[in-house]
């Protein structure tokens, strides 16, 4: 009697070893690289068809701000416009073209990321090689047809700006 | 009791960081680089006792030619020994000229070490428009004679121990005493003042009423003594006794003397003689009366 109450018990006890559990397993990533916008862009008019960031034509070029806590694990994407978002209707063609850079770096050696930037279409990529900030100015110029005046209107447009994992 | 042991644990705990908490000022300096690449500390940082500075902002631009070796020193010298207490190093050397703007913290350096700033160059190049910047902080009140509103306070002109030692006096009695005795002198004499001034204003009024009424009296008895006058002469005029040259009128202009007396001899009047000399022996008998 004694020893089938053991082999019972010891049944039973391999049945509770055969139950399953799941254990869940939590992490939280928190981005190393924050793109942050700095000066907002406006365009000046200087002649009746352009629309120009440049300071000099009376506009404002749009800046934005990488902040970087790891280097070298993350790239800068910025796409410059080449499309109004908010236009009056258009009838002709719009040339478009654009060009990003550095304005300010906290680090001298950020200084190379011109030189080093990656560009196609209207997207320039830099490698954040260097932690720190780093502000990137974004030039936008918009020529309507051939010598044509824009419509009298409200226009706006988007820089895109993404940090990307590499 | 336990519940009483944690209540008197958590009053005892608010009380505490109550006595100790001093809020801590932060600020920011103003553009230290603003009139040069070099500067004066004690002309950027408040002359707070236990300041420290936390952080140091600096943005430059530099102009080069990229292939150029430079470095860039944002510096201070340190007040307290030799060297620097603070020294960042940017190296521009092949780079492209740019703007830095850059934030270096520092470990809570106390102000005393802060010595003179300077922005240095090393190589070709130039640096245009430096701005530097100190963020600090204090604990206002540390030094207690840094504010005269901070508590322990002492007026090194010594005003405030005066004014305390009279303040502690206006306690004791006989300054209390002398105190009321003061006042009640004064009342006193403010009433003497007062009386005096009403006595004289009594006085001076009623000698205008007297003059008033002498006045009065005099024209109504002009007036009874011209009535009496009238009823006299009436009387006298009725009894025929007044002469009759009363009531003439006198002619004026001047009367010469009409009497001249001539030059002549005038004798003594022996009778006159006689009379004084009566009265010379008269008196003589009288006075000597008296001696006998």
């Amino acid at each position: 009697m004694f020893k089938k109450t053991l082999l019972l018990l010891a049944l039973g006890a391999f049945a509770s070893s055969a139950f399953g559990e799941e254990m869940e397993v939590v992490g939280n990533v928190q981005s190393k690289c924050v793109v942050t916008p700095d000066t907002a862009g406006v365009y000046g008019n200087p002649t009746p068809g352009s629309l120009d960031t440049d300071p000099t034509s009376g506009g404002v070029d749009p800046i934005v701000r990488y902040d970087v806590i790891q280097a070298s694990f993350y790239k800068a994407r910025i796409v410059h416009p080449n499309d109004f978002s908010e236009a009056p209707s258009l009838n002709d063609v719009v040339n478009w073209t654009g060009d990003t850079a550095t304005t300010q770096v906290s680090d001298a050696g950020m200084s190379a990321y011109d030189a080093a930037k990656v560009e196609f279409d209207n997207v320039t990529e830099f490698d954040l090689t260097v932690a720190g900030s780093t502000w990137f100015k974004t030039e936008s110029l918009a020529e309507y047809g051939y010598g044509k005046a824009f419509p009298a209107g409200v226009y706006r447009a988007v820089v895109v700006a993404e940090c990307i994992a590499i | 009791m336990e519940l009483r042991r944690l209540w008197a644990v958590l009053v005892l705990l608010v009380c505490s960081s109550y006595s100790y908490s001093e809020e801590a000022i932060y600020g920011t300096t103003a553009n230290a680089a603003d009139a040069g690449y070099n500067w004066v500390m004690t002309n950027v940082l408040p002359q707070q006792l236990g300041l420290s500075v936390n952080s140091v902002i600096y943005r430059y631009t530099t102009d080069k030619i990229t292939e150029d070796d430079m470095l860039v020193h944002v510096q201070n010298e340190n007040a307290r020994g030799t060297g620097y207490i603070f020294r960042e190093t940017d190296d521009w050397s092949g780079l492209e000229g740019n703007t830095i703007n850059k934030t270096v913290p520092v470990n809570m350096i106390d102000i005393s070490y802060w010595g003179a700033g300077s922005i240095e160059v090393e190589g070709a190049g130039s640096v245009l428009d430096p701005e530097v910047y100190y963020s600090y902080q204090y604990i206002p009140c540390e030094d207690p004679q840094s504010d005269a509103t901070c508590p322990g306070y002492v007026d090194p002109t010594g005003a405030a121990l005066i004014d305390d030692a009279i303040a502690q006096d206006t306690t004791s009695e006989e300054y209390i005493q002398a105190e009321i005795d003061r006042k009640a002198n004064l009342q006193a004499q403010k009433d003497e003042e007062e009386k005096e001034a009403q006595e004289a204003f009594a006085k001076e009024k009623e000698e205008e009423i007297l003059e008033s009424l002498e006045v009065l009296l005099g024209y109504v008895n002009t007036n009874l003594m011209n009535e009496q006058s009238q009823v006299l002469h009436n009387a006298l005029v009725a009894t025929n006794y007044l002469p009759r040259s009363y009531f003439e009128a006198m002619v004026g202009g001047d009367y010469p003397e009409t009497l001249v007396l001539k030059d002549s001899r005038l004798p003594d009047n022996k009778k006159g003689l006689r009379v004084g000399l009566a009265s010379e022996l008269k008196h003589k008998q009288l006075v000597d009366l008296q001696y006998d």
